[in-house]
């Protein structure tokens, strides 16, 4: 798949599972690898700018198996954006669609 | 690569922006990977699946930048922007305006094609007709019996040629005007809703 593609879809994943629950850096990036092949190291400067933009918080807090992790928060703006941007998807995705039909049709 | 490797060359690609951005980005690395090396993956592998130092010093980089375009473009407009550029710049500019003037030349070229046959046509039914009377400017290599029904078959053929082009032609239009619709759907929409 086109990579700039897949870095437009990155951001909804990153809000859409933050939309499922409280997670820190590491558990993000490999629940959404195993779905999306992409560079993990990517996701970082993703989390950073939505950080930037308010649509997360971060935290630390301790972990039992050692250090204090940083976990990402959705706020409430992240919220509208992440409703936002799924809405938008899957209009795009059944607009693809369509066309992808209609031109079948005209063959 | 392990991970003093790796946070070693992030750390030098990284060195021009400010110390704080700096400290905050490699401290998301080390996590990532001491929580890999708890999980029981090997630094290599941790490196390896994480990408090349370049680009992530290349996005945190570009997201400092996006972080003064910030105060000028709203973030929607940022990420506008990314859609703008794959959407408007990608998929037009190759998908789009590539096929089209592709398109344009195959029905020029068609459309000139029907017209030559049916104006040839037409010369040799005219010539034929005319010749014996102009006799002196007009050679036509065939008898009546041949030129005439040759002459009416291609002035036929090339007319029909044409009516063809021209279904052609509108066939592609409606195709263009459906396929530029869905595009400037896609991006109005997005307009509307900020």
């Amino acid at each position: 798949m086109n990579i700039q593609f897949k870095k437009g879809v990155l951001e909804l994943c990153v809000l859409s599972m933050l939309e499922r629950q409280v997670c820190y850096g590491y558990e993000l990036v490999n629940e959404i690898s195993k779905s999306i092949s992409i560079s993990e190291g990517t996701i970082y400067p993703l989390l950073r700018r939505l950080k930037s933009e308010e649509f997360v918080t971060t935290y630390l807090q301790e972990s039992q198996e050692g250090p204090p992790r940083k976990y990402y928060k959705l706020t409430e703006l992240g919220r509208k954006k992440e409703e936002e941007l799924k809405e938008e998807w899957f209009t795009f995705v059944k607009d693809v669609n369509n066309f992808l039909k209609g031109s079948e049709k005209n063959e | 690569m392990n991970k003093k490797e790796f946070l070693g060359r992030l750390s030098e690609l990284i060195k021009d922006i400010p110390e704080e951005e700096k400290k905050d980005i490699l401290f998301d690395y080390e996590e990532h990977f001491r929580i890999g090396l708890e999980k029981g993956r090997k630094e290599e592998e941790i490196a390896a699946s994480l990408g090349d130092p370049k680009v992530i010093a290349k996005q945190s980089r570009a997201s400092c930048i996006l972080k003064e375009a910030e105060k000028t473009t709203s973030a929607s407009n940022i990420i506008r922007a990314i859609f703008a550029a794959v959407g408007l710049g990608f998929f037009n500019l190759v998908i789009v305006l590539g096929p089209a003037i592709g398109l344009i030349g195959i029905l020029v070229a068609l459309f000139a094609s029907a017209f030559a046959i049916t104006v040839s046509g037409v010369a040799l039914l005219f010539g034929t007709l005319i010749g014996p009377v102009f006799a002196w400017n007009v050679y036509i290599p065939f008898t009546a019996v041949v030129s005439i029904p040759l002459g009416i078959g291609l002035t036929a053929l090339g007319l029909l040629s044409l009516i063809g082009v021209f279904y052609l032609t509108k066939f592609f239009y409606k195709f263009s005007i459906s396929y530029l619709k869905m595009n400037l759907q896609i991006i109005t929409n997005r307009r509307n809703r900020e």
